[in-house]
């Protein structure tokens, strides 16, 4: 009878230990999966805007000499990544490939004009810096106009922006909840051991010398929990990356090691720290009082 | 709630004699657990003075309770045992706790206290496993590791049958004669009259001294 009713107690307390690390567990993939998402939300915006070009149409009377001094010139320019020079024929080779019919055979000449793609780093690529350059462009004698995607480069960055605060906010919203539910976990584990806490300061042993195995435990809980969760979201990547191959994001180490790294710093953090104040609350207490 | 002045007088004395004393009561919420928390620093005395063991109770911060403590030997009717341990691990969770380092000697006190109370063959058992006598006797084991100038005993006797409790109070009395100052509180009269010693009596919040 007494046998059974410790071997009881013994898995009571065990599966109460394992439920506290995948509820700390769970609350930290959710945290992980919404760090990758907001640390990628801001590349896949860069992807797009360094992609953007715009297309510096020139005069047909440009020399090379013209052509090379400009695109060293426009190189040298701060919001510029890239400048490409594209020649009449490869223009034409391009369109020719769009079109799939030989134009130039068929007109007989190549009506199409020599050009510069210039593309912009991500930070610079907003509609007045854009606009700033094509005036500074048009100026120039050789240029004959610029032509961008309007549209696109409006609309991207403002969905990004939209969406980047929406997953902050939630991001917020989340570690509080992760915060308060690990918090209530490990204090409801706690609540259970009030009375051996009790029990320990009666016979004289100091407040550190109580805390220091809990706060063990609980920091060990708290990298199960991280370590679990890491795992998980292991798995969601590359299960993601297998089905969508597109999320070409999740091939960049650095990101993924920060948020991998993160949620395991998290967890020690929220779960030591959270035992760390629910011990003090039964060690402040006059033995009365606990009860 | 007793007076401060003669509470004060009364805990100063039994340093003095190694007789017991013991503290019986007429009803609840005379203040006779109250005075043993003063005694152990789980209730701060507002005004007057006291003094156990060395220690100021009117100074007393809390950090100094645990020293306070290692001091006197505390047994509560209820055991206040570690149930989550062994009986001897609930005995070295005590040394540990209260500096001992030396694995031998905490072995040879441990099994020097578990002879006096007369379990020393029940080292390897869960406090949950012994019986009610066998568990108060653990908590009085607990109490003399350190050796103590005073036990204080709440009610030890309050959970157990007549038989046991006479146990309890033999082991009590004989280390009242042998190792240290006891003060217990009972308010089972046909015990006090079986054991005789000062006593002291607590009506109303007040001590007074009964023979």
């Amino acid at each position: 009878m007494a046998e059974e009713g410790s071997s009881l107690a013994r898995k009571a307390l065990r599966s109460s230990y394992i439920s506290t690390v995948f509820s700390i567990s769970l609350v930290l993939f959710l945290m992980g999966m919404l760090g990758m998402l907001l640390l990628n939300a801001k590349r896949i915006s860069d992807y797009v805007k360094e992609n953007l070009t715009i297309t510096v149409m020139l005069k047909a009377e440009a020399t090379d000499d013209d052509i090379t001094s400009m695109t060293k010139n426009l190189e040298g320019n701060t919001f510029v990544r890239n400048v490409q020079y594209v020649d009449k024929d490869s223009a034409a080779k391009n369109l020719q490939a769009e079109l799939g019919e030989d134009f130039v055979s068929f007109l007989g000449y190549n009506p199409l004009l020599p050009s510069l793609d210039v593309q912009l780093k991500a930070e610079y690529a907003t509609e007045e810096n854009i606009a700033e350059l094509q005036k500074m462009l048009v100026q120039n004698s050789l240029v004959k106009e610029t032509y961008y995607q309007q549209s696109l480069i409006t609309s991207i960055t403002k969905n990004i922006r939209n969406i980047s605060l929406i997953i902050l906010g939630f991001s917020a919203l989340l570690f509080f909840i992760a915060g308060a539910l690990i918090n209530n976990t490990i204090r409801l584990a706690l609540y259970s051991k009030r009375l051996l806490i009790k029990s320990m300061k009666l016979v004289g042993a100091t407040r550190n010398f109580i805390r220091k195995p809990f706060l063990v435990k609980g920091i060990l809980q708290g990298l199960y929990g991280a370590i679990i969760a890491d795992l998980m979201l292991l798995i969601l990547f590359y299960y993601a990356k297998k089905e969508v191959s597109e999320l070409m994001f999740l091939e960049d180490l650095p990101s993924t090691g920060i948020v991998l790294a993160s949620v395991i710093v998290l967890g020690i953090f929220i779960s030591g720290f959270s035992t760390y104040f629910a011990v003090n609350k039964y060690l402040r207490q006059r033995t009365e009082d606990v009860y | 709630m007793f007076t401060r002045k003669k509470f004060n007088s009364f805990c100063r004395k039994p340093a003095r004699s190694k007789k017991p004393v013991c503290l019986p009561y007429r009803k609840t919420g005379s203040g006779k657990s109250s005075l043993l928390k003063v005694l152990y620093g789980d209730i701060k005395i507002t005004q007057g003075e006291g003094s156990v063991a060395g220690y100021n109770l009117v100074k007393l911060k809390n950090k100094d309770v645990p020293f306070l403590r290692r001091k006197l030997g505390i047994v509560f009717q209820d055991f206040q045992l570690l149930g989550d341990r062994t009986v001897k691990d609930n005995l070295m969770f005590v040394l540990h706790a209260t500096g001992w380092e030396e694995k031998g000697k905490m072995n040879d006190r441990i099994n020097d206290v578990l002879n006096k109370v007369g379990l020393s063959t029940k080292g390897f058992k869960m406090p949950h496993e012994l019986s009610g006598g066998e568990q108060q006797r653990l908590a009085i084991a607990r109490a003399l590791l350190n050796d103590p100038e005073l036990i204080l005993a709440d009610e030890p006797s309050g959970n157990l049958d007549p038989e046991t409790s006479n146990e309890i109070m033999n082991l009590f009395f004989e280390l009242s004669k042998t190792s240290c100052s006891v003060i217990m509180a009972t308010h089972n009269y046909s015990l006090i009259e079986r054991y005789p010693s000062r006593i002291v009596k607590i009506d109303l919040g007040k001590v007074t001294e009964a023979n």
